[in-house]
């Protein structure tokens, strides 16, 4: 049986464009497989919800019974894709709570795929976090994630172990626009004729991105 | 023949968590293969045998007949541990009584294996009874359990305190039972299964369950941590048995592994 993917956008720094790649990734699985749950974990954020309200749920996890409402759901192999904007509040929470009930051990038994993107910022906690990350997560669903809005291009050498994906930079008046509640990635690539447009071809290099990650899930074992 | 083993898990205070650990002892023993069988002294209704019912009999340790029905079939060949959760505010008087009969002379001859679990509560009226208990406990394998179940600190942060109680019986050993998430804890409840078929998924007759993923790791996360306690000091050696070596091949074997590490089976 296919593997369903899980997708987790995290990082314990705040902007670092947690929410732009979900927007992305919820629209490019909604392309792909036709459908996609989003999870917004984001609420002190601009959030998920606002931009892709159709397929997106919160959810809380400072309580059990949030956890459950939210991880219960995650663990479920029913085919559809989900993705999880992780607010930096719950950064800590939520990686304390999936090595303590062995989520990543559970999902690999029950046909489930998580991956981690996790967005890398040039500062302490991101250093500590991604330490964290790479003893807790299998390495191959683990995905660094270089924004280079967020980092111009200096990723530091102490990221580049794993696997990454890299998110190019827009001229800020294109960051702008996709930055405005109602526009569609994918709306976009459908409207917009001329496509040598540098809008149209980040959007379409970050869809091939995702595409790979896609296969990888099928290569290995989907 | 095996040497019989009697465990018993008791404190003066109530709400301190015995029943918990009893039911953790008898899950540690089943997925050892070590046969059990349990007595709850929580007369007329205990709450260990709606946990355990197979294993569990109700009794009353102040009752004669019942003292004759504990002890008179420690000597039966199957199964060689006894274990007796106590109800609350009996322990001394069931110690004495224990005295009384002769069998603490017989645990100290070595002819039984006798251990006592007490469970110790946040008070220092809890701690107080430690002195009270030490005084039966030759021949005995005495653990203080620190269950910490109500986020209790046992005086760590006072160390004098601490000292004068944890340390004034010699071969005391302690023992933490650590928190359980509380909805977790309460989903067992409501199950009315063992923790063991909780992680397993598993309903009171071992048809499929609906538990909660998230409130079935917790349990799993806890449970582990619990039976490496158990495992520290050694509780199958204790009671005579080795441990299961070859864990995952058997049923309960697949259980405890399930609760060691993937959750249901």
């Amino acid at each position: 049986m296919r593997r369903t993917p899980v997708y987790i956008i995290c990082s314990p720094r705040p902007l670092v464009g947690k929410t732009l790649i979900a927007r992305l990734l919820c629209e490019f699985l909604l392309l792909q497989r036709g459908s996609v749950v989003g999870f917004d974990v984001n609420l002190k954020e601009p959030s998920l919800l606002d931009f892709l309200p159709r397929v997106t749920e919160t959810a809380e996890i400072e309580d059990t019974f949030g956890k459950m409402q939210l991880m219960d759901r995650l663990i479920l192999n029913d085919g559809i894709a989900k993705v999880i904007d992780l607010g930096f509040h719950a950064f800590d929470e939520f990686f304390t709570m999936i090595g303590e009930i062995g989520f990543f051990k559970e999902a690999a038994r029950r046909g489930v795929a998580p991956t981690v993107l996790f967005v890398a910022d040039n500062d302490r906690a991101s250093g500590r976090s991604y330490a964290m990350l790479r003893s807790r997560v299998p390495e191959r669903s683990f995905v660094v994630i270089d924004n280079e809005f967020v980092l111009r291009g200096e990723l530091p050498d102490a990221f580049s172990h794993g696997r990454l994906l890299n998110i190019a930079a827009l001229p800020v008046f294109l960051k702008t626009y996709i930055d405005r509640i109602g526009f569609s990635f994918t709306g976009y690539l459908r409207q917009e004729r001329d496509s040598s447009t540098e809008l149209h071809q980040w959007i379409r290099d970050n869809y091939f991105s995702f595409r790979e990650l896609e296969l990888g899930l099928l290569l290995h074992g989907g | 023949m095996a040497k019989p083993a009697v465990i018993v898990v008791g404190a003066d205070k109530g709400g301190v968590g015995k029943t918990t650990v009893s039911r953790t002892v008898l899950d540690y023993f089943n997925a050892n293969n070590v046969p059990t069988r349990a007595f709850d002294t929580e007369s007329p209704r205990g709450t260990l045998k709606r946990f355990h019912p197979d294993i569990t009999e109700i009794v009353d340790m102040t009752a004669t007949a019942d003292q004759m029905k504990i002890f008179d079939t420690l000597n039966n060949d199957v199964p060689s541990v006894t274990v007796i959760d106590v109800r609350a505010g009996l322990l001394s008087p069931a110690l004495a009584s224990l005295r009384d009969i002769g069998f603490l002379d017989a645990a100290k001859s070595g002819q039984i294996t006798f251990a006592v679990f007490h469970i110790l509560g946040p008070s220092i009226a809890s701690l107080d009874e430690i002195a009270e208990t030490a005084s039966f406990m030759d021949g005995a394998k005495y653990f203080l359990v620190k269950n910490f179940i109500n986020n209790t600190s046992f005086f760590e942060w006072d160390q004098a305190t601490y000292n004068s109680y944890f340390h004034r019986i010699k071969g005391a050993t302690e023992l933490t039972i650590p928190k359980l998430n509380e909805m977790a804890f309460e989903q067992v409840e409501v199950s009315s299964v063992p923790f063991l078929k909780f992680v397993a998924n598993k309903g009171p007759k071992d048809e499929n369950a609906n538990y909660s993923f998230v409130l079935r790791g917790y349990v799993r996360h806890w449970l582990a941590n619990v039976w490496s306690e158990f495992d520290r000091i050694k509780l199958t050696d204790i009671v005579g048995k080795e441990k299961d070596k070859d864990k995952d091949k058997d049923k309960s074997g697949g259980d405890k592994a399930a609760a060691r590490s993937g959750g249901e089976k």
